[in-house]
């Protein structure tokens, strides 16, 4: 059951719905009833993309097509990965992205798509001992597209991965972060941002299961929705039978600024091991009235008291990315789609 | 050599399973297996009016439709339901017209159990201690009910289920299955089908109940399972407290317990319902035999202003499958969820809770501690959810998992739905095993690891502990040390 096998099959039995425990929140099978053509080729120019200026490696796929990255050992890198929906058709993208031993990469991500498109993206990512990783994903798809991202992560001991995904939605968005933690004093950083307006709707899944001794794991997503929009946040943390000394922390907040905006919530915590330490938080609501109170009597209007609010609570989690430029990036985009 | 001989009393003082006798006794048994004849006689044994009888049977035929849910985090084989007799009795000579005519080796069953079946054993203890009668069900009828007069003074009907399907029928189809429907689940439309008694409660407008009402449910015989059913329902402004306790023989067969529990609560009504579960939990080095505990328990606040609050402490059964529920419809209504779920042995829990907002400023609280040990498997698993109309709804939850030893598996997982901007909702969840600190603290202090470990435990659940009726607080703290026995060292 996925998009994946359903694009190469044609078959839309193949996609998952809510009877799917991993799905009930993001149904494909109740939405495709037919799955678009496959994309045509496309030979066009594409206008620029939000990190074109940062980064010197790019990587362009569009409508489909594969992409390799790897970083020797001790190296450095920085790349543009863009994956790119023209038209209203339907493809799929695979990238592979390598660290040897030391490597570094900061790895700026997005997704830009167009009324009518469906697309899946496969990426698979090793980090080799030692290895960092920072993956910073914006996902500017359009309201009538369909997207759907899976990232398979392989962590070895001694690693570090940090990834922040910024998403402001589709028809149907799903974003999902699968990682295999060594533990090693492996570090794994997994953070999110949703802004979601009009009828759009985004999902974050992470599956991150700890197989190891000393591994660490500090997760927060946080999301604004307004309108008849529906933010959806999946986590769950495994610690498999002997993996002691994990500490794993996971975070989930959500502000819905209308009555009929839709947040759910699943963080879950599967523990099979004692020496642990973990804990998650939950907390959906709306903005907080006394903080409001605070902001008006100091002679600040509701519009912009509301508007410094909902930036400062989003920007708990932008302040968190550790390269700068990127960050004043995401910083950006983020004022853009909260609209303020 | 004092301390020693103390020490070597005291474990063994600590039995491992103290209900786990079985009582000898004459019983009448329907045929084994299960088909709409074996429903027939279970209705016809019971002497119920046609209407009943086809309820049952359109249950039966639900059932058959239906499928076993299998997203639960346990596993076990797959149960034979043609290989279990769905109705037990002990054989009664022509209806017991008071305690003295009920077979005196139930009321030895009973003794040992240490239930008060007799009113003025209750009453003979301290003066001024706390009434409370009891509805006993052993296998698949009500063996006996206390206090039935007084309460009666009141206006409380407290009574067998087929009693109050033989005398209060209006009643019954007035409320039965309207908070459980039919074909719920897989469990509870087997219940429907061939639910063989249970207790009934209705208190009437503005009336508190004068004492706590409890049900004592006992599963005694081989190859049986317990299927009961109550419906307790509570008018506008009524108040009641209910307890309900459960233990079964050690068998190497597993046995199935698959009951119903509704509640009705209308304007300003309350209902307390604690549960003190210790079902036989399967030997816990091989993990044989042991109850399967399925139970579907849901409280419906259809007035305004009205309260449910669950308590449980869980400590049998080999699997439990369990999540009392509250559906807050009314008003400004509120719903409370205590658990503690304590796993040992080979013991499966998957247990948790419903809050379903649909009125406006509703409330609930959910408070779950669980605990595993052995190779045990423990899981909290919630919703709460807030629908459009639910505004200014709030929740605070709290869940909390213990893990103590190498081999046990403990997990949180809540699904959190809101679908307006008025509601606020909070979760937290922790899972740590008991701190090293402080076991030696208190190992220092003289205490054996075995108290250390009980001492903290006691600490960790005590928020749970202090919402249960006096009564069962003391059984259920004796029931937590008992239940962690063997986990430590």
């Amino acid at each position: 059951m996925s998009l994946a096998s359903a694009l190469k099959t044609r078959d839309v039995t193949e996609l998952p719905g809510k009877r799917d425990e991993d799905w009930r929140w993001t149904d494909l099978r109740g939405l495709i009833r037919v799955l678009p053509e496959p994309s045509p080729r496309f030979t066009g120019d594409v206008p620029a993309g939000l990190f074109d200026r940062l980064a010197a490696d790019h990587h362009v796929l569009v409508n489909g097509g594969d992409a390799r990255i790897e970083v020797a050992a001790g190296r450095k890198s920085l790349a543009a990965l863009r994956l790119v929906s023209r038209g209203a058709g339907a493809h799929a993208n695979r990238v592979t992205i390598t660290l040897a031993a030391g490597a570094r990469l900061r790895l700026l991500e997005t997704y830009e798509s167009d009324a009518g498109s469906v697309s899946q993206t496969t990426l698979s990512i090793t980090l080799a001992e030692g290895a960092a990783l920072e993956r910073i994903v914006v996902a500017q798809d359009h309201e009538d597209a369909i997207t759907v991202s899976q990232a398979e992560v392989q962590l070895a001991p001694g690693a570090d991965f940090g990834q922040t995904i910024a998403a402001s939605g589709a028809r149907r968005q799903r974003l999902e972060t699968r990682v295999a933690h060594p533990g090693g004093r492996a570090s794994l950083r997994l953070d999110g941002i949703y802004l979601l307006a009009d009828k759009r709707h985004s999902d974050q899944t992470t599956v991150v299961t700890h197989d190891g001794l000393d591994g660490t794991t500090i997760q927060l997503t946080k999301g604004v929705v307004r309108d008849q929009a529906r933010g959806v946040f999946q986590g769950r943390i495994i610690v498999s039978e002997g993996a002691d000394r994990t500490d794993a922390r996971m975070g989930h907040h959500a502000l819905i600024l209308s009555d009929r905006a839709e947040v759910d919530a699943k963080p879950e915590l599967e523990i099979y091991a004692d020496d642990v330490s973990c804990a998650h938080g939950n907390t959906v609501g709306a903005l907080d009235e006394d903080a409001l109170f605070y902001a008006r009597q100091r002679g600040i209007p509701e519009t912009e008291a509301r508007a410094m609010l909902t930036e400062a609570f989003i920007g708990q989690v932008v302040d968190r990315i550790w390269f700068e430029e990127a960050r004043n990036v995401v910083r950006g985009w983020a004022t853009r789609a909260l609209g303020v | 050599m004092v301390a020693v001989k103390k020490t070597v009393e005291h474990v063994a003082s600590l039995e491992k399973y103290k209900h786990g006798f079985v009582t000898d006794i004459e019983q009448d048994f329907a045929p084994k297996g299960l088909n709409a004849d074996i429903v027939r006689f279970i209705s016809a044994k019971k002497d119920e009016p046609q209407w009943m009888l086809d309820w049952r049977l359109d249950a039966f035929e639900r059932w058959l439709a239906l499928e076993e849910p299998d997203w639960a985090k346990v596993s076990f084989p797959r149960i034979d339901y043609q290989d279990s007799y769905y109705y037990a009795a002990p054989k009664e000579k022509v209806g017991p017209k008071s305690l003295d005519e009920v077979d005196p080796d139930l009321l030895e069953t009973y003794k040992k159990l240490g239930i008060p079946l007799r009113e003025q054993e209750v009453l003979a203890g301290v003066v001024g201690s706390p009434k409370y009668a009891v509805d006993a069900v052993f296998d698949s009828v009500s063996v006996v009910t206390t206090f039935k007069k007084e309460l009666a003074q009141v206006g409380v009907i407290f009574c067998s289920m087929s009693e109050a399907i033989r005398e209060h029928p209006e009643l019954v189809k007035q409320y039965l299955g309207t908070v459980v429907p039919v074909s719920d689940n897989y469990f509870a439309c087997l219940n429907a089908a061939v639910f063989s008694d249970g207790s009934f409660v209705y208190v009437p407008p503005g009336v508190r109940c004068p004492m706590e009402l409890s049900t004592y449910f006992r599963i005694n015989a081989e190859n049986s399972g317990q299927f009961e059913r109550t419906l307790i329902i509570a008018d506008k402004g009524a108040y009641v407290s209910y307890l309900e306790g459960c233990t079964a023989p050690m068998r190497d067969e597993n046995q199935l317990h698959a009951a119903v529990v509704e509640l009705v609560l209308l304007d300003d009504a309350e209902i307390k319902y604690s549960t003190v579960q210790n079902w036989y939990p399967g030997d816990p080095e091989t993990g044989k035999g042991g109850i399967y505990n399925f139970v579907t328990k849901r409280g419906d606040c259809r007035g305004d202003r009205s309260k449910v609050s669950w308590t449980q402490v869980e400590t049998g059964s080999s699997i439990t499958w369990k999540y009392p529920s509250c559906v807050l419809r009314g008003n400004e209504s509120s719903g409370e969820f205590y658990s503690i779920a304590i796993t040992n042995g080979r013991q499966q829990a998957d247990t948790g809770t419903k809050m379903i907002h649909l009125g406006a400023n509703t409330r609930s609280r959910i408070i779950s501690k669980g605990i595993s040990a052995g190779r045990s498997s423990n899981t909290y698993r919630g919703l709460v959810s807030a629908h459009p109309k639910a505004k200014g709804a709030r929740n605070f939850t709290q869940c909390d998992s213990l893990l103590i030893g190498k081999h046990c598996a403990a997990h949180t997982v809540p699904y959190i739905e809101a679908r307006n901007g008025q509601s606020k909702f909070e979760h937290e969840a922790t899972t740590t095993r008991l701190s090293e600190d402080q076991l030696f603290y208190a190992m220092q202090r003289g205490l054996s690891q075995e108290e250390a470990v009980q001492l903290l435990v006691n600490g960790f659940v005590k928020d749970v502990l202090q919402e249960l009726p006096m009564e069962f607080a003391v059984e259920a703290q004796k029931l937590v040390a008992i239940s962690l026995e063997g986990s430590v060292g």
